[in-house]
């Protein structure tokens, strides 16, 4: 079990290494351009300590406009973009997962071929132009539905965790459950445009996931006893035919995570996506690093959690506890 | 079956995410840019006035808006002496400065308010004139420095104001924009905490609202001043937002989440007109969009180039194709309100036949290529530059001009702009008082650099003497020819080409009452009333 998680986190401090050279390659990169002098000549590795020091003591810098610490600003928006997949996701699994099962299960019927080309459809479209279509939507329903900003400006809701869901509930002396209603009521159209994606995605992979598990010989074994078919789905087929699509989402990860940024700036959310944008517009470019740093950091440390998951709820995976 | 689960959970939450009895107090306008401070002594951007002004500050004389006369705001009197030197105000007691989170005012607003706000302007060994001034900034002690010799304390509640020679213009300064008053004893509790700078950051004035916080995703928000000495309309909350795409202001007006937009797209303005839940604020004013040539690059350092140019743009199909109904033509730096403006002169400038045949007269090389610059995006003086540099760019075509249009954003523009790296620049100028010189000089003058106004690198000793002169001109009539010839001048030269007068528009929803809109000092929520939703 230790030397397994020892080579967990070797690999997530190599590739934390990699990253941090990167982002001081960065740093230096806008460093030198914005000096009007020629550069001290100096040793770059005892700079580079320097720096990797700064980020242990978590301080990457402030922002060049308003002075504020970068890093407590990116993990800020960075839990609004987060919020918005986290929702994104649940949102999509209630509808992908039972969908992807029915065509898992029935594999090459009419109903199969339905749930396929609208999962193919949704992998196709550009997620822009859904978002720029789906913000056109509550004006013809008659605007039941904010299309713009993280929640309304009448709620003045100072920040805890960063995540507003939860931000709101801390309010409710004062504002009651509004403030969580509405910033609900904003979400539900970006939510939504990005689970368009996410959908296709996951329909694919429990169709896939599901189908190898019906061929299994187990299954054949289960029918050959004579159970039913709604037994040998509930109890043997579901239990083993959902684990693997996690470490395959896992890998979708960081494509949920940029298409999450691009919906940001099309509906004018407050996450990373919309503060990287516009930190880069306004020529704040030390946000760009720290930005960087901040992204990769969470794909890292998450992809290793979901590892470590996925090592104690499968069973096929825990060889991999012992190996030497 | 899941859809309309799920639009019937859509159904529901709209239903009861709207709290009528939050929003009824609370007035949110949503505004194009974000303001460079929070105090209109320092900044002269439309944004810092229309967030300062009127909602934080007081002033000690204001224009009544109906009558145009002055009026009594923080000072309740005023004599003037046999001499027409010295100005005697009598101030308003009980006057209480904001109370907020960083700042509890111990005593009333007084005469030594009075004079820090003037003196921190006016007097450059003050401890706080150098705060926040990093650059000889022109507006800032330019109308005081001329006008003023001393300003004495004759008592708490009196103040008196010597002038260098008489001078009528006194009232109307201290009315403008800049002549805010703020509070001595928070200066100096800034001051001993080490952080004078905050002052145009963390304002406290005697306004109808105080300043409660501002992020930098560019939300303002301001709260009713309780203590306010003058009437006060509804709104409990004020919240600015800013968003720079016209089309998402516009559509947050119809869902309702702005009460009122500022500069709404010129595109929609007929749209707009049209709703019948809209009201439309149009108000005319002197700021102006300009085509600027730079005199110093050598493919237009030559006068009659520059006029032929002039000649061959079409301004009127420049207002009809991007500005729509949000600006006046004109072919006047002056407003057709200012008094110094020169009748007229008869030519019709926009001739492209007679423009080539001068271009071929001044031996024009017609291989080159010319470059226009411009600001990438939209601001309040166009609301397209590139649509209007390529109507120029076709223009010049039609005479043989070959150009380039080269867009730079914000960040590279201040360079770009200092290399002088452009034969001609799209711009515009803000102007905050109806003095001929708040537009002639940032424009013509050699002390103006390109990032205060003079775009076109003009520098002649010849304006340069007229502007000066005109100045300390006491003889009204003479101050009128110079500034005539001053627009002689630049009919001459032509370092600039004027576009166009642009109106400042305003869309506010008809459930808003009473918002004033001063075109020279912003717009004031003082008495706004919102009206019952139902």
């Amino acid at each position: 079990m230790l030397s397994f998680l020892i080579r967990r986190l070797n690999l997530l401090v190599i590739t934390a290494f990699i990253l941090t050279i990167l982002a001081f390659a960065i740093d230096r990169t806008i460093l030198i351009h914005h000096q009007t002098k020629a550069p001290i000549a100096q040793d770059y590795i005892l700079q580079y300590f320097a720096y990797l020091w700064d980020l242990l003591s978590a301080n990457i810098g402030h922002s060049a406009l308003n002075h504020q610490p970068l890093l407590q600003r990116g993990l800020t928006f960075f839990a609004s973009t987060l919020e918005l997949c986290f929702v994104a996701l649940l949102f999509s699994s209630i509808i992908a997962i039972p969908l992807g099962l029915l065509a898992g299960l029935f594999r090459n019927t009419k109903l199969d071929y339905a749930i396929m080309t609208i999962a193919i459809i949704g992998l196709a479209l550009p997620v822009f132009w859904v978002g720029v279509m789906a913000g056109l939507l509550p004006s013809v329903w008659g605007d039941i539905l904010p299309v713009d900003g993280n929640m309304s400006l009448v709620y003045d809701v100072p920040v805890v965790t960063g995540f507003l869901l939860i931000d709101t509930l801390f309010v409710t002396p004062q504002y009651g459950l509004f403030a969580f209603f509405d910033r609900v009521a904003h979400l539900i159209l970006p939510a939504a445009v990005l689970s368009f994606f996410l959908i296709a995605e996951i329909v694919r992979l429990t169709r896939h996931s599901m189908t190898m598990v019906m061929r299994s010989n187990y299954i054949q074994t289960a029918y050959a006893k004579g159970f039913s078919r709604t037994k040998i789905v509930f109890v043997h087929a579901l239990n083993n035919a959902l684990p693997p699509i996690i470490p395959q989402l896992r890998l979708q990860l960081s494509t949920i995570l940029s298409f999450a940024m691009t919906i940001e700036i099309v509906f004018n959310l407050n996450g990373i996506g919309t503060w990287l944008y516009n930190s880069l517009k306004s020529g704040d470019y030390h946000a760009l690093p720290a930005g960087m740093l901040i992204i990769t950091g969470f794909i890292l440390i998450f992809s290793i959690a979901i590892e470590i998951m996925m090592v104690i709820i499968s069973p096929i995976r825990r060889g991999s506890l012992y190996a030497n | 079956m899941r859809l309309i689960c799920l639009l019937s959970l859509i159904a529901t939450l709209s239903g009861c995410y709207q709290n009528k009895t939050l929003t009824q107090n609370t007035l949110i306008y949503c505004t194009d840019s974000q303001p460079t401070s929070f105090n209109p002594q320092i900044s002269d951007d439309i944004a810092s006035l229309d967030a300062t002004t009127h909602q934080l500050f007081s002033r000690l004389v204001k224009i009544d808006p109906n009558t145009n006369e002055f009026i009594p705001d923080l000072a309740t009197s005023w004599q003037q002496s046999e001499d027409k030197l010295r100005y005697r105000f009598t101030l308003r007691e009980n006057v209480s400065f904001h109370q907020t989170d960083y700042f509890t005012p111990s005593r009333y607003f007084n005469a030594d308010d009075v004079l820090f706000s003037f003196n921190r302007m006016f007097d450059h060994q003050h401890p706080y004139h150098i705060i926040n001034n990093k650059t000889v900034n022109y507006f800032y002690n330019h109308p005081f420095t001329e006008l003023l010799s001393s300003i004495n304390k004759i008592d708490d509640h009196t103040v008196e104001f010597v002038l260098s020679k008489p001078d009528v213009t006194l009232l109307a300064n201290l009315a403008a924009h800049y002549a805010v008053i703020h509070s001595a004893e928070y200066a100096e509790q800034l001051m001993t905490q080490g952080q004078p700078e905050q002052i145009d950051f963390k304002p406290i004035g005697t306004g109808p609202f105080s300043f409660k916080s501002y992020d930098s995703n560019g939300t303002i928000r301001y709260q009713k001043n309780q203590q306010y000495w003058h009437s006060l309309g509804n709104i409990d909350d004020l919240i600015f937002f800013t968003n720079p795409s016209a089309t998402k202001r516009y559509a947050k007006l119809l869902s309702g989440e702005c009460d009122a937009i500022s500069y709404p797209a010129a595109s929609q303005l007929e749209t707009i007109s049209q709703n019948k839940n809209i009201s439309l604020n149009s108000k005319s004013t002197a700021n102006i969009s300009l085509l600027a040539f730079n005199t110093k690059a050598e493919k237009v350092a030559a006068p009659q180039i520059r006029r032929a140019l002039a000649k061959a743009i079409d301004t009127e199909t420049i207002l009809q194709a991007v500005y729509f109904q949000s600006a006046t033509q004109t072919d006047t730096l002056l407003s057709k309100q200012s008094w110094a403006l020169k009748p007229r002169f008869n030519e019709t400038l926009f001739n492209p036949e007679q423009a080539k045949k001068e271009l071929i007269t001044a031996q024009y090389d017609f291989s080159q290529t010319l470059q226009i610059v411009l600001p990438d995006g939209a601001n309040v003086f166009n609301p397209n530059f590139h649509k209007t540099a390529e109507l120029i760019q076709a223009n010049l075509l039609a005479i043989g001009v070959q150009s380039k249009i080269v867009s730079v954003n914000d960040n590279g523009l201040q360079e770009h702009l200092n290399r002088g790296d452009y034969d001609m620049y799209l711009t515009g100028i803000n102007v905050h008082i109806k003095d001929p010189d708040s537009i002639f000089r940032p424009l013509l003058s050699c002390h103006s650099t390109p990032e205060t106004g003079n775009t076109s690198y003009w520098c002649d000793a010849k304006t340069q003497a007229l502007l000066d002169k005109s100045l300390t001109e006491s003889n009204f009539a003479q101050r009128i020819r110079n500034y005539y010839q001053i627009q002689d001048q630049i009919q001459e030269q032509r370092p600039y080409l004027p576009i166009a007068h642009v109106l400042r528009l305003d869309a506010i929803a008809k459930t808003i009452l009473n918002v004033e809109v001063n075109p020279l000092t912003g717009i004031n929520f003082q008495n706004a009333i919102k009206q019952d939703l139902n």
